[in-house]
């Protein structure tokens, strides 16, 4: 199911191009840059909760991700609390689900 | 048909590479045993590897190039010493230390040298035995790195130190190199995570990795000397080169109207319709973010979402201060037609001698002053006559990976009246354009395409 979700994401992304890509997705996406201050792998490792303090707005706010690579970066912690990130996100029965997770970093 | 045998291989291999990847390595039981050491450990088994991994461009970070104008022949050249707008610095100017405290009182580690298998003391390029047993052989082998260890720190004498996850813990998986390992450093190359090619890996972005095909299985290595080609804004190679047609034929497909063109137009052109990553930075200035640290300023872009240049190129490079690119023509049989992806970068250069300046960025990083940057560099250059003016590069980037098929350029896509190749600029005479913009070259064959589809 999800497979297929994420397929058909990919097609539609390759096909409209990717401007209208967070036109086709339901719910809104949310950009945002902050740092995590906690992150807890659920057991079994298919999920992660990670909560990232809003550089903008001070708030914490609680990223849900799915994707196995991000999920990898946790466990081998190429991701740690304390990295800075930079993330988008839509929210969904009063979930953050993660769209793009990843550490900010210059040259 | 030899190189249909060696697809027909390969696809056995990587699939019984997922079958059987649970194959033990045949040195666990010893490491077990006896412990990890680094290095020396390793070459119980597999002796001299470490002293030969020195002689390589992972090493290094240069080598000789023999394609690109302007160079010294005798010179090595690689991100150790070359200066372009990409990041505007290398290896010994940008130095991995602790930059000064920025307005909030932080400091932090940065450097070039981080993506480098070593420990910072012996360093980029350095030789002997120190450095033989320096090497992080797991940060490219074990599929159960901690990367908490690889990170700077200063050890009792002050000096920083690369750190290393060193575990027998780590030692006991080892694999040969998973897409993973290599991308702890080629995916953050450019400045962050995808910045400076797109170049993400995976079932969605590349009809390869969705067969199962990892990095090696292509940059296929001996006495780690890895493969590469010839992208005209990487230079270093360890004298071995890939390309498509290291496994496929020149003559790939079942239709001959698109065996045809690979006589001029290479595969890349077709299969890579999309590139990504950033398409300009400016190094003269920087934006501060949130931690109070600066950034050089960067407009980025996602895997797939810019649009490629096309241009005749016969592996042969043009590099001058404000342009390194691809070098051919219509006329030059050696030529074919290539997709790039255009990168500009803005920094300072000498109006003294109208050379490129480069940048040490711990000044910057920490305060935004640029030319403190510009200033610190040219002093560990040596350089002392200069005036720094600002001014533009274009660089061209090479499209190797994202291959697909399914998108694939078709007929239309180039012959169709906005086509996305521009003939003109590409040398073609108005009247070779009419003729190759009219549906009379490519209908008949649309016409069965869509009779066959629908
Ligand atoms: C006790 C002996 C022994 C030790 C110690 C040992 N190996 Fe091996 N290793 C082998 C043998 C035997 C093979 C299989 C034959 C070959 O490829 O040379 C092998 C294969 C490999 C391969 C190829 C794996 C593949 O799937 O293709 C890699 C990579 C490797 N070793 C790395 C290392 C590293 C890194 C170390 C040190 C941490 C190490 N080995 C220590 C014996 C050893
Ligand atoms: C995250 C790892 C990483 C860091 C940090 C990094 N680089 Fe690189 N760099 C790479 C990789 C990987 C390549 C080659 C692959 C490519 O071009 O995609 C490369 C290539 C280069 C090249 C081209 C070398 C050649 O052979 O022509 C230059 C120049 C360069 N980097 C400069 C820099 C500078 C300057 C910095 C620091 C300000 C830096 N790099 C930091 C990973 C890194
Ligand atoms: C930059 C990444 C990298 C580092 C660092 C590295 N290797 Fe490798 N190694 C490779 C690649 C790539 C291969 C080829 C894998 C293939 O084609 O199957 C390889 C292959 C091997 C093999 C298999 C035999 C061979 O030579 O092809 C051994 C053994 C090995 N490495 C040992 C080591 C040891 C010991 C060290 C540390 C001294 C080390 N490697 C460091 C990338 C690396
Ligand atoms: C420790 C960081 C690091 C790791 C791990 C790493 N690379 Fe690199 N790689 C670099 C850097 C830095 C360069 C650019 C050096 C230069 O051009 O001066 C580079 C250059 C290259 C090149 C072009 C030059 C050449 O040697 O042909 C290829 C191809 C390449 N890497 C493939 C790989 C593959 C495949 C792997 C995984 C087996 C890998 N790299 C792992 C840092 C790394
Ligand atoms: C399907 C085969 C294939 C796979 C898989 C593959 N590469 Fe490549 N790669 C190539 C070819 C072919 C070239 C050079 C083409 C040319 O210049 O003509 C290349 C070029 C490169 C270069 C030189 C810079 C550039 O982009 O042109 C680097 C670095 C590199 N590959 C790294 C990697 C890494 C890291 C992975 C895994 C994440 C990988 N490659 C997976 C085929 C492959
Ligand atoms: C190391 C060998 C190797 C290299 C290098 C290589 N390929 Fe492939 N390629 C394969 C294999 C193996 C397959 C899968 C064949 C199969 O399973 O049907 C494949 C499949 C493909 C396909 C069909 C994908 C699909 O979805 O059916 C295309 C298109 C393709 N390659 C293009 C390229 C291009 C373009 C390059 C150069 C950038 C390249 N290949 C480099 C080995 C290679
Ligand atoms: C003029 C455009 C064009 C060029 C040049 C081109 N291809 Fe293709 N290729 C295509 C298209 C379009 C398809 C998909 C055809 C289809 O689905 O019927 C394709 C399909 C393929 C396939 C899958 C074949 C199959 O039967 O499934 C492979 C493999 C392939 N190309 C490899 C290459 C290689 C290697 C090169 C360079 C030697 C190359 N192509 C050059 C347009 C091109
Ligand atoms: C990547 C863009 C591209 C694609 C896709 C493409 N072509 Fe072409 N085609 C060209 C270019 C460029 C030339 C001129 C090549 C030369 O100079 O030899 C050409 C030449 C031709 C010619 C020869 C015209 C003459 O000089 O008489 C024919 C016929 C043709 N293409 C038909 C097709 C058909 C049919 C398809 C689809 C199956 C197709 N092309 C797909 C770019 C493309």
């Amino acid at each position: 199911m999800k497979k297929t979700v994420s397929i058909i994401m990919a097609l539609t992304l390759m096909a409209l191009g990717t401007v209208s890509f967070s036109r086709v997705a339901s719910a809104e996406e949310v950009k945002m840059i902050g740092v995590i201050q906690k992150i807890d792998l659920a057991a079994g490792g298919k999920s992660a909760t990670a909560t990232l303090k809003d550089n903008k707005s001070g708030k914490s706010v609680a990223i849900s991700i799915t994707d196995d690579l991000t999920l990898d970066k946790f466990k081998d912690h190429r991701i740690v609390e304390g990295d800075e990130i930079r993330c988008k996100y839509e929210t969904e029965g009063g979930k953050n689900h993660s769209k793009l997770f990843r550490k900010t970093a210059g040259c | 048909m030899r190189t249909k045998a060696i697809i027909a291989v390969i696809s056995l291999s990587t699939l019984a590479a997922v079958a059987v990847s649970a194959a033990e390595h045949p040195g666990k039981e010893y490491i077990e045993k006896n412990g990890y050491k680094g290095p020396e450990t390793c070459e119980t088994c597999h002796p001299d590897t470490a002293r030969k991994f020195l002689d390589t461009v992972h090493w290094k970070h240069a080598s000789r190039v023999t394609n690109v104008d302007n160079l010294d022949p005798k010179q090595e050249y690689g991100m150790k010493n070359r200066i372009y707008t990409m990041c505007n610095g290398n290896d010994i100017v940008n130095n991995l230390k602790e930059i000064p405290r920025n307005a909030e009182g932080k400091t932090k580690f940065s450097g070039c040298n981080t993506c480098h298998p070593g420990n910072h003391l012996s360093d980029v390029g350095s030789s002997g035995k120190e450095a033989e047993k320096a090497i992080d052989c797991l940060v490219c082998h074990s599929s159960s790195y901690d990367f908490r260890q690889r990170k700077p720190s200063k050890d009792e004498q002050g000096r920083v130190v690369m750190g290393q996850d060193r575990s027998t813990k780590a030692a006991l998986s080892i694999t040969k190199p998973t897409v993973k390992n290599c991308m702890v450093c080629h995916e953050s190359a450019g400045g962050g995570v995808l910045v400076k090619r797109g170049f993400a890996f995976n079932a969605d972005t590349d009809a390869h990795a969705a067969k199962g095909m990892t990095c090696v299985d292509c940059h296929k290595t001996k006495d780690h000397k890895i493969p590469t080609g010839f992208d005209p804004n990487n230079w270093a190679n360890d004298g071995v080169h890939l390309s498509c047609v290291s496994c496929h034929t020149e003559k790939p497909h079942k239709d001959e109207a698109y065996n045809r063109h690979t006589a001029r137009i290479a595969c890349q052109t077709c299969h890579i319709p999309r590139t990504g990553g950033a398409v300009a930075k400016d190094f003269t200035k920087w934006e501060k973010g949130s931690d109070g640290f600066y950034e050089p300023t960067t407009l980025k872009k996602e895997a797939n979402e810019t649009v490629p240049v096309y241009a005749w190129y016969n592996k042969t490079v043009s590099n001058t201060p404000h342009f390194i690119g691809p070098k051919g023509s219509r006329k030059d049989k050696s030529s074919k037609i290539y997709p790039f992806k255009i990168f500009m970068g803005k920094a300072f250069y000498n109006q003294k001698d109208g050379k490129l300046l480069s940048m040490d960025f711990a000044p910057p990083m920490a305060t935004g002053d640029t030319l403190a940057g510009v200033a610190s560099a040219a002093k560990t250059l040596g350089i002392k006559d200069y005036k720094p003016v600002p001014g533009w590069q274009t660089i061209y980037f090479g499209s190797n990976h994202l291959v697909t098929k399914s998108k694939a350029l078709n007929c239309v896509n180039c012959h169709g009246v906005n086509g996305v190749l521009n003939f003109k600029a590409l040398g073609y005479s108005d009247k070779e354009i009419s003729k190759l913009t009219n549906p009379e070259i490519y209908f008949g064959f649309m016409i069965k395409k869509q009779q066959e589809e629908w």
